[in-house]
Parts: C-alpha cells; sequence; structure tokens
C-alpha cells in the first residue's frame, strides 16, 4: 500500500543523475535520496561512477588525473560513466528497479547532452539534480572531510589530500557549465544553490520526480544531532499491556529525572527542541525538560486497534489468527480496527521532512514509532525494523553524515522491564536478545557504543551505519 | 482590524496553536486520570453523520449537477477530509503555523487557477484552507447581485493597480481593505490556517502592505507567490478562458476580447517583478510550472509540499469521465471473474455513449473558441479482470487502455460480499463502529476511505498532471475518493456518494469551480 504502488508503467522508471563540483555535497544528496525512498519502500540504487573507475584500475589518483587536457584520461573517466550507465541499465532490466541515481559530475553541457541520448535509447528521461554552491565554509568543510568521505584519499596525509584535492577541483572548474534556465530549459532539471536554500525546478515530468524533489528541497548540510528516547517506563509497561494511555511508573519518573541530566551532560548549552507524542507518558517523560516543546499527533504510538490495552499473551488468546499474521509479517500487519508499521511510515511524512530542516531536536515517542524513525537513519529494511530491539531508559543520538549516521546510545542506569517481544512466543523479555549474537538487526542498537551515565562522552565512540556498501 | 493582544505571535504559535498546549507541569494539572486503555481515538467522531451540522450539507443522492464544494467555507469547529494523516483538536497541521499566500501576477496569468487548485489540495490535506478573490470584491455600487464576473462593466481605470481618478483610488482602496478585513477575520476568527490571496499585487507597495500587515501585525507567515506566462500560447489560451467566463453575462465576445487585453496592457508598464530586495519569501511559478524558482526556501512542511503540488499541476484541458465497470455472474469480490453477456452489452453502450460525448463537446467548443478542441482520450482501469474487459472497445478503437494499480478497488476483509445485514449479524461490534465514522473505519483486514485515499495520492497528482481526456472504469469505492477531490467533497459526504451504471460522470474543469454533467447510458 501507499507509496510503493506508485509504479506500475514503464515510463516511471527514474534516473536522476547528480551535476555539480566536487565538494558539494553530491554524495550526501544522493545517499539521502536512497535512504528515503528505500524507506518508503521504493526499489532505489546510488551507482557511483567513482567506483566505477575503481574498477577500471584507477584507484587513487592524483589532480593531474582529471585534467581535462589530458584526452587518455578523459577516455577512461568517460569509459568509466558509461560501464556506471550500463549498469544502472542492468539493474532496471535484471532487477526491476525503479530509481537509480548515478552520482557523478556531469559536469559539461556536451556530457549530460550524451547522457540524455543514452537514456533515449532505454525510453528513459533522466532528471539531473544539480548541487551548486558558493558558501566558502561549506566547501571547506567537505574538503577537509576527504579523507573520510572519499575512498580515493583513504590512505593519503591529510595536508597532500586537501592539496591535491583542491587541485581536482580547480580543473573541474575549469571546465563546469551550470545547468541554466536559459540554456538547458528543455531538460528537466533541478538545482539546488547551497543545498537548498534556493531552488530551480525545471520541466519536472512525472509525480515520483517531484516526490524526490519535495525530499530534496528540505535537506540541511548543517552538522546536527537528533536525540531519541522513549518515554519512561510506563504502568502498562510494567503490567505487560500494550498501547492504551496510561502515566509513568515510578521508575518512568525516576527517567524523567535522569533524562534532564543526561541530556544536560552530553549535550550542555544546546538549545533543544522537544518533540512529544500526544500521549501522556511522553509528556510525562518531557516535564523536566527546560525547553520549547511540541505535541505531534503523528507521533502517537502504532494504534494496536481492538488489542489496545491487552497483553501479549491476552492478544494470543483472544486472537490467536491475529498474533500468528503479525508475527508473520509484521510490517504489513495490521491490527483489527489498529494500524500497521507501514501507516506508521506514511503518517510520519511530515516528522520526517521537519526532521531534515530543522537542527538538534529530541523525541520522545513510543516503541514503533522510534524503529520507524531509527530505520530512516540507519537504512534498516523493512523486514527487519519492526523487530529491533530499542531499550527503556536509553537516550539514543544519532549524527547523520554523508556516508551514514554515527550512533551512541547511552544508558539511564535506571532498571525498566523489558517491553521487546521475540517472533513466536507471546513472552517479552530483552534477554533471549542480547545472546543472538549473529542476528545483525536485533543487535543493531545492541551493539551500537554504549555509554552507562554519567560516564558520558560521546567521542570516538561512534559506529557508522552501513550505508556506503549498497 | 481585531485586538492584537488575541493574537498569537508567530513563536507562540508554534508553541500553542497547533494541535498541542504548551506543556505545564504536572502538578499544575491534577486532571492526569489514573491509566486507562485509551479512549481518544486518532479521529476524532465529529465528522460522524448523526452530527446536525454536517448533515445539512449533504446533497445527495444525484443532483443534476453536483457542486464543486472548493469554495464553501470551511466548518468552523469540526473539519476532517479525505486526504488528513491525522487530525489535532485545534485543527491546525504539521505545525506550519498560519500562513497567508499571496498571489502576485498579470492579467491571465492563472491566478485564480492557482488559487483555487491549491485550496482543493490543501483542503484534501486537511488543511483549513480558503481563497479571497479580489474580483469578488470589486463591486460597482449598482450591483444586481449578480454573481457572476462583471469585470466589463468596471471602466477600465478601476482594473489598473495604480488608478489615477480619485474614484478608481477609492474603489481600489476599498476592494483591498475589505478583503484584507475578511482574511483577517479569517485567520483570527474561524481557525483558518492558510489563506490564498487572488489578485494584481503587481506593485511593491501594495505587497509591502500586505506583508507589514499580516506578517507584522496579526502574526502570519507570508509567502508570495508570483506568476510569470512569457509563452504566448499561455497567455492567448487564459484570455481565451477569461473571455468564457464572460459570456455568462452576454457579452460580445469581441468587446471582451478587447476589454481585457486592454486591462493587461494598461498594467503591464506598472508591473514590478518581485525581488530579492523586498525581503520576502516568494516563489516564482513560470508558464503554468514548466520551471519554479523557490527563493529563501525556509519556509517547512507545508509550503514546500503546496510546491510539490504545483510541480504536478497543469492547466487542465481535458475532462475526467468515471464510470463503473459491467456486471459479472457472481459478481464476488473473491471471483475476479470476466464480463458476462450484459456486462459486455454495457461496456459497449458505455463505448458508444462517451465517444459521441466527446465528438458533440468537440463540435461545440470548436465553433466558439479553440480552448477543448480535440484532445485525445485514455481510458484508466482498476485492474481487475472484468473491470479492464470493460475498456476492451475502447481498445478496439485505438484508444489505449491501462491498468492502473492505484484503482485497485478498496479491500473488503472479512466483509467482502456481504450485505449490511448480514455484516450487522456477523460482525454487529463492527458494523456499529463503523456507522460511526464511515470513512476511517476499518474492518478487520480491511481498508477504509482513508487508506485508500492516501494510496491513491500519486493517482490524484497524475490527473492533475494529464492533459488528455479521462475516463475511468472502476470500482465505486476509488471513484468516490478521486470524485471526492475533484468537487471538494467531505469525508463525511464522501462514502455516500453514489456512483451507478445508469450514468457517465463528467467532470469538467474551469478556473474558479469544477463542473459535473452526467452523460446518461441508454442500455
Amino acid at each position: 500500500m501507499g507509496f510503493h504502488t506508485i509504479s506500475n508503467d514503464k515510463d516511471l522508471k527514474i534516473c536522476v543523475f547528480m551535476v555539480g563540483l566536487p565538494a558539494t555535497g553530491k554524495s550526501f544528496i544522493s545517499q539521502k535520496i536512497v535512504r528515503y525512498l528505500s524507506w518508503l519502500s521504493i526499489p532505489v540504487k546510488c551507482f557511483n561512477v567513482g567506483q566505477s573507475r575503481r574498477e577500471l584500475g584507477v584507484v587513487s589518483p592524483d589532480a593531474e588525473f582529471f585534467n581535462s587536457q589530458n584526452e587518455e584520461n578523459y577516455k577512461l573517466r568517460q569509459k568509466a560513466l558509461s560501464n556506471t550507465m550500463e549498469q544502472l541499465f542492468q539493474w532496471f532490466e535484471k532487477e526491476d528497479g525503479t530509481v537509480g541515481i548515478v552520482d557523478a559530475t556531469c559536469s559539461t553541457r556536451e556530457r549530460r547532452q550524451w547522457i540524455i541520448k543514452q537514456c533515449e535509447m532505454y525510453d528513459i528521461k533522466p532528471m539531473f539534480l544539480e548541487s551548486w554552491c558558493n558558501d566558502d565554509e561549506l566547501i571547506m568543510k567537505n574538503i577537509k572531510d576527504i579523507n573520510s568521505t572519499s575512498p580515493d584519499y583513504t590512505d593519503v596525509d591529510p595536508m597532500m589530500a586537501e592539496l591535491d584535492f583542491k587541485k581536482k577541483i580547480q580543473y573541474y572548474k575549469n571546465v563546469y557549465e551550470s545547468l541554466n534556465s536559459q540554456t538547458d530549459s528543455e531538460v528537466t532539471f533541478v538545482k539546488l544553490i547551497n543545498i537548498s536554500e534556493e531552488v530551480i525546478i525545471n520541466k519536472i515530468q512525472t509525480y515520483l520526480q517531484s516526490r524526490i524533489v519535495f525530499y530534496v528541497m528540505n535537506i540541511r548540510i548543517k552538522p546536527r544531532c537528533i536525540w531519541l528516547s522513549r518515554h519512561g517506563e510506563s504502568i502498562y509497561n510494567v503490567e505487560k499491556k500494550i498501547g492504551g494511555d496510561s502515566l509513568l511508573s515510578e521508575r518512568g519518573l525516576q527517567y524523567a529525572k535522569k533524562l534532564k541530566e543526561m541530556i544536560e551532560e552530553n549535550a550542555p548549552g544546546e538549545d533543544l527542541t522537544v518533540w512529544t507524542s500526544t500521549l501522556k507518558r511522553t509528556q510525562q517523560t518531557a516535564q523536566y525538560l527546560n525547553f520549547k516543546k511540541l505535541q505531534w499527533k503523528a507521533l502517537d504510538e502504532l494504534d494496536a486497534g481492538v488489542c489496545d490495552g491487552m497483553t501479549y499473551e491476552e492478544i494470543e488468546e483472544v486472537y490467536p489468527e491475529d498474533f500468528k499474521a503479525r508475527d508473520e509479517d509484521k510490517y504489513f500487519y495490521r491490527y483489527r480496527g489498529g494500524e500497521s508499521y507501514r501507516d506508521v511510515v506514511i503518517r510520519l511524512e511530515p516528522i520526517i521532512m521537519e526532521l531534515e530542516r530543522r537542527e538538534n531536536i529530541l523525541i520522545i515517542t513510543h516503541q514503533a514509532v522510534l524503529r520507524c524513525i531509527y530505520a530512516y537513519f540507519m537504512n534498516v529494511p523493512q523486514e527487519e525494523s519492526p523487530w529491533m530491539a530499542i531499550p527503556l531508559h536509553t537516550l539514543i543520538k544519532l549524527e547523520p553524515r554523508a556516508y551514514g549516521t554515527k550512533v551512541t546510545k547511552m544508558k539511564a542506569n535506571i532498571p525498566a522491564v523489558s517491553t521487546y517481544k521475540e517472533k513466536g512466543t507471546s513472552h517479552v523479555g530483552e534477554a533471549d536478545v542480547s545472546n543472538k549474537k549473529n542476528d545483525k538487526f536485533h543487535n543493531l542498537l545492541i551493539n551500537a557504543p554504549e555509554i552507562i551515565s554519567p560516564v558520558a562522552s560521546s567521542t570516538n565512540l561512534g559506529k557508522f551505519g552501513d550505508l556506503s556498501k549498497q | 482590524m481585531t485586538e492584537q493582544s488575541n493574537i498569537l505571535s508567530d513563536d507562540e504559535e508554534l508553541l500553542n496553536g497547533l494541535g498541542s498546549q504548551l506543556l505545564t507541569h504536572p502538578s499544575s494539572h491534577p486532571q492526569y486520570n489514573n491509566h486507562m486503555a485509551r479512549l481518544t481515538k486518532r479521529w476524532t467522531q465529529s465528522s460522524s453523520p448523526s452530527s446536525s451540522s454536517s448533515n445539512k450539507k449533504l446533497q445527495l443522492p444525484h443532483p443534476d449537477t453536483y457542486k464543486d464544494a472548493v469554495h464553501v467555507p470551511i466548518d468552523k469547529d469540526e473539519y476532517t477530509s479525505p486526504g488528513q494523516l491525522y487530525a489535532t483538536d485545534s485543527g491546525k497541521l504539521f505545525h506550519a503555523g498560519k500562513i497567508l499566500i499571496i498571489l502576485v501576477g498579470l492579467p491571465a496569468t492563472s491566478k485564480t487557477l492557482l488559487s483555487v487548485a491549491i485550496t482543493r489540495y490543501t483542503r484534501w490535506l486537511g488543511v483549513r484552507t480558503q481563497s479571497f478573490h479580489i474580483s469578488k470584491y470589486k463591486r460597482m455600487n449598482d450591483d444586481d447581485g449578480d454573481d457572476k464576473n462583471d469585470n466589463h462593466r468596471i471602466p477600465l481605470d478601476f482594473q489598473s493597480a495604480s488608478p489615477k481618478t480619485p474614484e478608481g483610488k477609492k474603489f481600489k482602496r476599498d476592494a483591498i481593505n475589505n478583503v484584507m478585513n475578511d482574511m483577517t477575520k479569517f485567520f483570527t476568527e474561524t481557525q483558518g490556517q492558510l489563506a490564498i490571496y487572488d489578485a494584481l499585487n503587481i506593485l511593491k507597495s501594495d505587497r509591502k502592505e500586505l506583508n507589514d500587515h499580516f506578517s507584522s501585525k496579526i502574526g502570519v507567515k507570508v509567502v508570495f507567490i508570483e506568476s510569470i506566462m512569457n509563452d504566448i500560447h499561455l497567455i492567448k489560451r487564459n484570455i481565451e478562458i477569461a473571455i468564457q467566463d464572460t459570456e455568462y453575462n452576454q457579452i460580445d465576445k469581441d468587446v471582451a476580447e478587447i476589454d481585457y487585453k486592454k486591462r493587461l496592457e494598461i498594467n503591464e508598464p506598472l508591473y514590478e517583478t518581485m525581488s530579492s530586495d523586498e525581503k520576502v519569501s516568494y516563489v516564482k511559478y513560470i508558464n503554468f510550472g514548466q520551471q519554479i524558482h523557490v527563493i529563501n526556501n525556509e519556509y517547512g512542511y507545508l509550503i514546500n509540499k503546496i510546491v510539490f503540488f504545483m510541480m504536478n499541476l497543469r492547466d487542465k484541458k481535458g475532462r475526467v469521465y468515471f464510470a463503473r465497470c459491467g456486471i459479472s455472474d457472481k459478481d464476488k469480490y473473491v471471483d475476479d471473474e470476466l464480463l458476462n453477456e450484459e456486462g459486455l452489452k454495457y461496456s459497449k453502450i458505455l463505448t458508444e455513449t462517451l465517444l459521441k460525448r466527446l465528438e458533440s463537446i468537440s463540435l461545440h467548443t470548436t465553433n466558439k473558441s479553440e480552448i477543448d478542441s480535440d484532445l485525445p482520450l485514455v481510458v484508466w482501469t482498476a485492474p481487475r479482470k472484468r473491470t479492464f474487459d470493460s475498456g476492451k472497445f475502447f481498445l478496439e478503437k485505438g484508444i489505449p487502455v491501462r491498468k492502473r494499480n492505484q484503482l485497485k478497488q478498496m479491500i473488503p476483509g472479512v466483509v467482502a460480499d456481504l450485505s449490511n445485514e448480514e455484516i450487522e449479524k456477523l460482525y454487529p461490534m463492527e458494523y456499529k463502529e463503523s456507522l460511526k465514522d464511515p470513512y476511517h473505519y476499518r474492518f478487520p483486514r480491511a481498508e477504509s476511505y482513508h487508506d485508500l485515499a492516501v494510496r491513491m495520492e500519486s493517482l490524484l497528482l497524475e490527473l492533475e498532471h494529464t492533459n488528455k481526456n479521462v475516463l475511468i472504469i472502476a470500482h465505486e469505492s476509488t471513484i468516490r475518493i478521486l470524485y471526492g477531490y475533484l468537487m471538494a467533497c467531505s469525508c463525511v459526504e464522501l462514502p455516500t456518494l453514489q456512483f451507478t451504471r445508469d450514468n457517465i460522470i463528467e467532470v469538467s474543469f474551469s478556473p474558479f469551480c469544477n463542473k459535473v454533467t452526467q452523460v446518461p447510458i441508454k442500455m
């Protein structure tokens, strides 16, 4: 249901070609689109021309390689692009892909015309997505990060890398032709100026294209943190009941107090905005935080319909078929008169868009909703996301980066019941989960670096979500 | 002007007004009850048909011409609409605050169309939107109460953005004062969230006045959308449409055209296009969306969503037709059968009826103008066998017929193929619940209308995109959603709309409102 049913037409295959100089955030944007569309269950894949070039044997070229005066190298680069496009069309045909993103520079008009011609042969209309930047601060930051973001520079001395990279940018600049609303008026393109301060949208053809543009308009590139927490332990948690609108337990209230300390310690002096759901337990959890607070209906817990207020044992007894059906396809299973994970993902659209636009948000919400938000940032596939363990009384810090999201987990050291339910049982408990070491998604969070408050310092403990492997 | 103290500043607005209350310490909240299962549903039940105020709006079944409800003022207290993802107590959504969109542009730049289309779409999303058209405020004193556009009776000077005569100046002043008053009331008294102001606004000074008043005094976010047309064909077409409107006033077409062109001529030299030195947020909408230029993109979700919609919006030339599919023997959801004899006969007559209708329209219009000249027809059907089969005679005539997955009917779940009586007997509880809110209620394993609307959003936008005549052959449930969008139905009326096999429903587009005609299918 929902967005993934969009495509039943061959003309709905979309190719997005990135355009722009090095260090303008092209990879960042491509990865973001991949993350967003796959979260919506749309088959999407990013193809990197640098990767194709490395496959041709040019692994760690210096800037001179990108000098357009050098014909031989120019041919090699052309070859890398056409290999990438070959892979792309193969993927469309054999794996029924829907959105392909080519992370390249496509910096000259001539090259873009060549791409358009190639696509025409496959009946595909390409869309160009240019990142145009004159914000020196932003560019310099990207240049400084080059060691960690580009495989070409992994083992190069940082100073040397920076110099070489600047030279490479200069070579690109010599030939670069930005997209222009007059000369390129017949081309479908989007031009982002300083990552969406200004946006020029030209000749958008299809719904899915417009959806991608809508999304990138919300992207901001400033480094920022997103803090996530479940509400403190509630009375319903203790009674093993799901749903409801109960208050916090004694220990839950302790967590609320502790949460204030943890935030003060880990984000000293930061001006956060707190987002809660409209349910009491999240508001109670936020009560000691001295920040601006917003309630979102969209952050309310997955509605369990007729099962609201029941324990898993009761559900298994009263609705045995439902209980089984849910375990079999938890993502799409919809409680009688309630919601599925899929439904939650759809209603979270405004949350995700606003989250992309804003800095320093603390979200206090519920297990299922957090799973969906976490899956978005960590690129967790939908078969896995409903099964992730997100324990109570734990603060999670996410730091989105170009190639993945850094995650840090902070335990409040206040005991709480576990609300984790494993597949095929109505028992609740997390002890079993931590033993299942080979199940990488259950353990996604468990493997995240853990800080037991108050020994908190989040430096160098991060783990990157594995986005680059796609 | 309303007292300022009643109006929240933008910042307070973010904290207070938008479906949220400022959270206070629990000690001041002794009413925290003991825990209990959640009583408040995500969906308020205020939209239940039993509530009297909404019941009055129903005009069903089968009035001869249905009315486009896009200009009906939104209900002060209760308003839930088909595509709404969630409801809030204050009626505002997305923490977006109150927004005023001010359109800017010369005559014949589709401003009215744009404002009505945005109203339709955002209302469908659940936003409390109202469009305000200056033409409605430009009335001469001798107004006879005729509601039609009577621009031709207004002296030319009065139509200038900068009138020369004292009378013209006063005329302009009065109209602006009235519309500003009404918009202010809309924000402060009727819980409105989004107002769209449709007027020329081609002078910097006019824009500044509006921005100063609404942004600084009322605390509303102001965004300008400037519609620019430099495509000569588009301008010509827009003038034609405008003249067609004046035809209702029995004015000679040539006179109207000259008059209209004069309006364009006197305003062109006055036009000050928007630029960054005005220090306001604006979007340039060029040649009806061929190009969109978003400047100072700091608007937030709702405005970005509107830009998203504008990317999909086209100047619609074609009409949309809705028809049910032919019948099959058992007529069951589970079987997915082919058509039977009668079903085939129906499909054949449906094909003939529609083609005849299209032919008569094309004859009728080519005499007068070139607006609706022969547009191709495309048929969209649901993926079920008999529905697709119902389009087979179109296919034989070389008209493209496409299966659309989004047209898959509402999944009925456990109540598939049951009559109302049977449902009541087998699922008494569920049945009772479903009557309270037929739009949002889901039977076990089933989809609700709301689920259907959300999953069909892409098709709605594609419908906005398509520049052809489209015949949609589908199940009643999906027709209700599409029709409900095009005619701005509320979610109370939507589940009660009836589409029978006796008629093809034709929806035609015009800038101000959509019109419905029934084309009888004579078996």
